[in-house]
C-alpha cells in the first residue's frame, strides 16, 4: 500500500519533508518511526489524515502521516 | 535551611528557612529562622510566597505595604539538574481584576543568581517598604551565615539589566552574580511589565548580555518602585558531590523523554523551544499579527532552518545544566564562525516579538528581543500590548493609535519599544488590558485576567482562563490539544482541574520545568533527589497533594483580590471572528466554554472552601 509520509521540524533531517513510500498491508505506524530511525523521546504527535493517532495504529492505502515533535515551554 | 526532622510532609515545623526582613524606608535589616507551616512552605517558592501574600491586605500595588519576596525551592543550589531556579513575588502592578485590585503574582528564571543566594546562606529575602534613594542590596556569605547589607545605587541609574551586571561584576568578582532591573523597571510609573534580570555564567564570561529573566508580572516594576536596582549574591560555590541517585535522575533528565526533545540537534535533540514553530505551523497555530494565523506559510520565515543559513546559532546552557536549551543568535562572519551576539531566540520572544507582530526578519527580530532585554521588559507582555497597538491602527488607519505603526513596520515598531522602554509610552507599559479599555475595545486585547497570554493561540488552550500567574507556566494545558489531541470536555475538566495545574510544582521547588515538564514533580525521581541531596522522605502523593493545595491557594487569593467567574474567560474575539484558518478542532466556541467554566468550578469550589486565602 501507498501512503504518504510528512515530517516536521528536525524530523526531516537526514531524511525527507514528505515522501510516498510503500508498505506491507498491516504496517503500523510504529513500523514506520522504526524504519526511519526516529528516536522515540523526540516523537511528539502523530496524524493520520490530520487526526491525532498513535504509535500502534494501523496504516490503510492513500493514508497520509505525520510525524512531528514535541512542543514545549516558551 | 535547618532540617530537624526527615519527615517535612507530618513534621513541616521541624524544618526551618532562613529569612531576611529589609525594611528600605528605615534601612532596618534582621534575619531569623521560621519554621515551616507545612510541605508548601517546606518547598518554597511561590508555595510560601503566596502563603505570605495571603496574610496582607493590598489594594494598590505600588504601595510601601506591598512586599517583594525573593525566595528560592528546596532543590535551589543542589546537584539536582535544573535546581537554579530564582522566584520574585509580590503583587502585581500588572496584573488586576476588573474591580482594580492588584493580583498576587511570581515569576522566575535560572542564570545563576538563585544558586549563590542560597549558597550565601538565605532561603528568603523580603523587602518591605521603599528606599527614598536607590539602592542595591548585597548578600554575601560569612562564616556566621548570610550577611545583607544596602548599598547606594546611583551609579547603576539608568543602566540597562546587562549594563548594571557588568558594573556590579567589575566590584564583586567572579564569586558574585546579579539580579537587576533595567530602564524599564526604573520607570516603574509608566511601565507595568518590568522584568528582574538574572546574570549568568556564560555572560559574566563573555561580557554578552546573555541574562536569562523572570519576566512575568512586573515584578521589576516592583523594585523599581521601591528604588530596588539591583541584588547581588556573593558566596563561594557549594556544590554537593553527586550522590549515585542524584546522578542517575540527572542522567534521565538530560537523556530521556524530558529533556532530550530540547537537546541541540548536533546532539540528537529537538533544538529547543524553537522547534514549536515548525510544530505549530503544521496545524496553521503559530501566533501572527495579534494572534491572527493566516493559514499560510508567513510563519516559516522565522523557522530555524531558514535563520541558519544568514546567522550563527550557538546551543548554550544554564550553568551546570546538561539541557542546553539556549539558542543564541550570531552575526555569521564572512568565514562563516561566530560574529557578534544578536538575541537569544527562544520562542515566545521571539515569536511575540516577531511573527505575530509582522516581523519575519530574523535580524529585525533579533534587534527587538534585544531592547526588550535590555531595558528589561517581559517580552511576552511587550509584545502582545504591541500587537494590539498594530491591530487597532489597521482597524483605524485614519486615526491609529501613537506612532500609527502597522503590522511588519520594523522603524515604527522599533521606536515603540525604545520609547516603552524608557517610560515614555505609558499606553504601551500599562499592559493590554488597560490600553485595550481606553480604546474600548476588549476584545482583541490578548491577556487573560489583566496578564498578557504567551504565544499558544488560545484557540488551542481554554485553560488560560483558570492560570494562576504566566498562562503555560502555570497551566500545561497549552499542549493538550495539539499535542495531545485533546477536544472533549472531559480531558479538560480533568485537566485545568487535577493533572495539569501540576506545572506550578517547579515553582516551589526550585527545579526549571524541563527537569520533567509532562510528569511535574510528584515523581520518583524528585523523590530520590530528596532523599539523597537533603535526606527527607517524601512520597510522590504528599508532594502532588501540596502543589495542588499551593495552587488553590492562588486561586483563592485571586477570587478575595475581586475577580469574578465571568473574568476566567479568552479574548472575546477568538469565537466572535473564529478562525478558521486553525487545522483543529474547535474548543472554544461560547457553548464550550460555558460548559467548562461550570464543570471547572464545580471541582474547584467546594475545594476552595476550605482554604482561608
Amino acid at each position: 500500500m501507498n501512503v504518504t509520509v510528512k515530517l516536521i521540524g528536525v524530523f526531516q533531517i537526514g531524511r525527507f519533508k514528505e515522501a510516498v513510500c510503500e508498505y506491507p498491508i498491516g504496517t503500523s505506524v510504529r513500523k514506520v518511526v522504526d524504519e526511519l530511525l526516529i528516536p522515540d523521546p523526540l516523537l511528539g504527535i502523530v496524524l493520520i489524515n490530520d487526526i491525532h493517532a498513535g504509535v500502534e495504529d494501523l496504516l490503510h492505502e492513500g493514508d497520509t502521516l505525520c510525524l512531528l515533535p514535541f512542543i514545549d515551554g516558551g | 535551611m535547618k532540617y530537624l526532622t526527615s519527615d517535612p510532609a507530618s513534621e513541616p515545623s521541624s524544618i526551618l528557612y532562613t529569612r531576611c526582613t529589609v525594611d528600605l524606608k528605615y534601612g532596618k535589616i534582621s534575619q531569623q529562622d521560621v519554621p515551616c507551616r507545612n510541605l508548601e512552605d517546606v518547598l518554597g517558592g511561590f508555595g510560601r510566597s503566596f502563603q505570605i501574600l495571603a496574610e496582607r491586605n493590598i489594594s494598590h500595588a505600588y504601595s510601601e505595604e506591598n512586599p517583594l519576596i525573593v525566595n528560592t525551592g528546596l532543590l535551589t543550589g543542589s546537584s539536582a539538574m535544573t535546581g537554579l531556579r530564582t522566584y520574585f513575588s509580590g503583587y502585581s502592578p500588572l496584573k488586576e481584576s476588573k474591580k482594580g485590585l492588584p493580583a498576587a503574582m511570581w515569576s522566575t528564571g535560572s542564570g545563576n543568581f538563585g544558586a549563590k543566594f542560597k549558597w550565601a546562606g538565605l532561603d528568603e529575602l523580603i523587602f518591605e517598604g521603599r528606599s527614598a534613594t536607590p539602592v542595591y542590596a548585597l548578600i554575601k556569605e560569612s562564616p556566621e551565615g548570610a550577611v545583607v547589607e544596602l548599598k547606594p545605587a546611583d551609579h547603576l541609574l539608568g543602566l540597562s539589566t546587562h549594563d548594571k551586571m557588568m558594573v556590579l561584576q567589575q566590584e564583586y568578582g567572579s564569586n558574585a552574580h546579579f539580579a537587576t532591573i533595567g530602564q524599564a523597571g526604573e520607570q516603574w510609573e509608566n511601565v507595568y511589565f518590568g522584568a528582574v534580570g538574572l546574570s549568568t555564567d556564560n555572560q559574566l564570561k563573555s561580557g554578552e548580555d546573555k541574562m536569562r529573566f523572570a519576566g512575568r508580572g512586573g515584578m521589576g516594576s516592583l523594585m523599581g518602585y521601591k528604588n530596588l536596582l539591583a541584588l547581588v549574591a556573593q558566596s563561594s560555590d557549594k556544590i554537593k558531590a553527586l550522590t549515585p541517585e542524584v546522578k542517575a535522575v540527572n542522567i534521565n533528565v538530560v537523556k530521556g523523554g524530558g529533556a532530550a526533545r530540547l537537546q541541540p540537534i548536533s546532539r540528537g535533540g529537538g533544538g529547543g523551544t524553537w522547534a514549536a514553530y515548525d510544530v505549530l505551523q503544521a496545524f496553521h497555530a503559530v501566533p501572527v499579527n495579534n494572534f491572527r494565523p493566516q493559514g499560510n506559510d508567513l510563519p516559516e520565515q522565522l523557522f530555524r532552518t531558514r535563520v541558519e543559513k544568514e546567522y550563527v546559532i550557538k546551543s548554550e546552557a544554564c550553568y551546570r545544566c546538561g539541557i542546553t536549551c539556549h539558542n543564541n543568535i550570531h552575526e555569521k562572519k564572512d568565514d562563516g564562525s561566530a560574529g557578534r551576539f544578536l538575541a537569544k531566540f527562544d520562542y515566545e520572544p521571539l515569536n511575540l516579538l516577531g511573527t505575530n507582530i509582522g516581523i519575519h526578519d530574523a535580524g529585525q527580530a533579533a534587534r527587538l528581543i534585544h531592547l526588550s532585554d535590555n531595558c528589561g521588559m517581559d517580552s511576552i507582555s511587550l509584545g502582545v500590548t504591541v500587537s494590539y497597538v498594530l491591530s487597532y491602527n489597521e482597524r483605524h488607519p485614519d486615526k491609529p493609535l501613537l506612532n500609527g505603526a502597522t503590522f511588519g513596520d520594523f522603524a515604527r515598531i522599533e521606536d515603540l519599544i525604545i520609547q516603552a522602554g524608557h517610560g515614555k509610552l505609558p499606553e504601551i507599559g500599562r499592559g493590554s488590558k488597560r490600553l485595550s479599555e481606553s480604546t474600548g475595545e476588549t476584545s482583541y486585547a490578548y491577556h487573560v485576567k489583566g496578564l498578557e497570554l504567551p504565544a499558544y493561540q488560545p484557540e488551542t488552550n481554554p485553560g488560560y482562563a483558570w492560570a494562576i500567574a504566566g498562562g503555560h507556566m502555570s497551566m500545561a494545558t497549552y499542549g493538550m490539544l495539539t499535542r495531545e489531541g485533546k477536544s472533549d470536555m472531559e480531558s479538560w475538566v480533568q485537566g485545568i482541574t487535577q493533572t495539569k495545574l501540576q506545572i506550578v510544582g517547579f515553582d516551589m521547588i526550585g527545579l526549571c520545568k524541563f527537569f520533567d515538564i509532562t510528569k511535574g514533580i510528584c515523581t520518583q525521581m524528585v523523590v530520590d533527589c530528596l532523599k539523597s541531596e537533603l535526606n527527607l522522605d517524601v512520597t510522590t502523593e504528599a508532594l502532588a497533594a501540596s502543589v495542588h493545595r499551593a495552587f488553590l491557594r492562588g486561586l483563592a487569593l485571586e477570587l478575595r483580590q475581586g475577580y469574578e467567574k465571568e473574568e476566567y474567560t479568552l479574548p472575546a474575539e477568538v469565537w466572535e471572528r473564529a478562525n478558521t484558518n486553525i487545522k483543529l478542532p474547535n474548543i472554544t466556541s461560547p457553548e464550550f466554554i460555558a460548559e467548562l467554566q461550570k464543570r471547572v468550578w464545580e471541582i474547584f469550589d467546594p475545594q476552595l472552601a476550605g482554604l482561608a486565602a
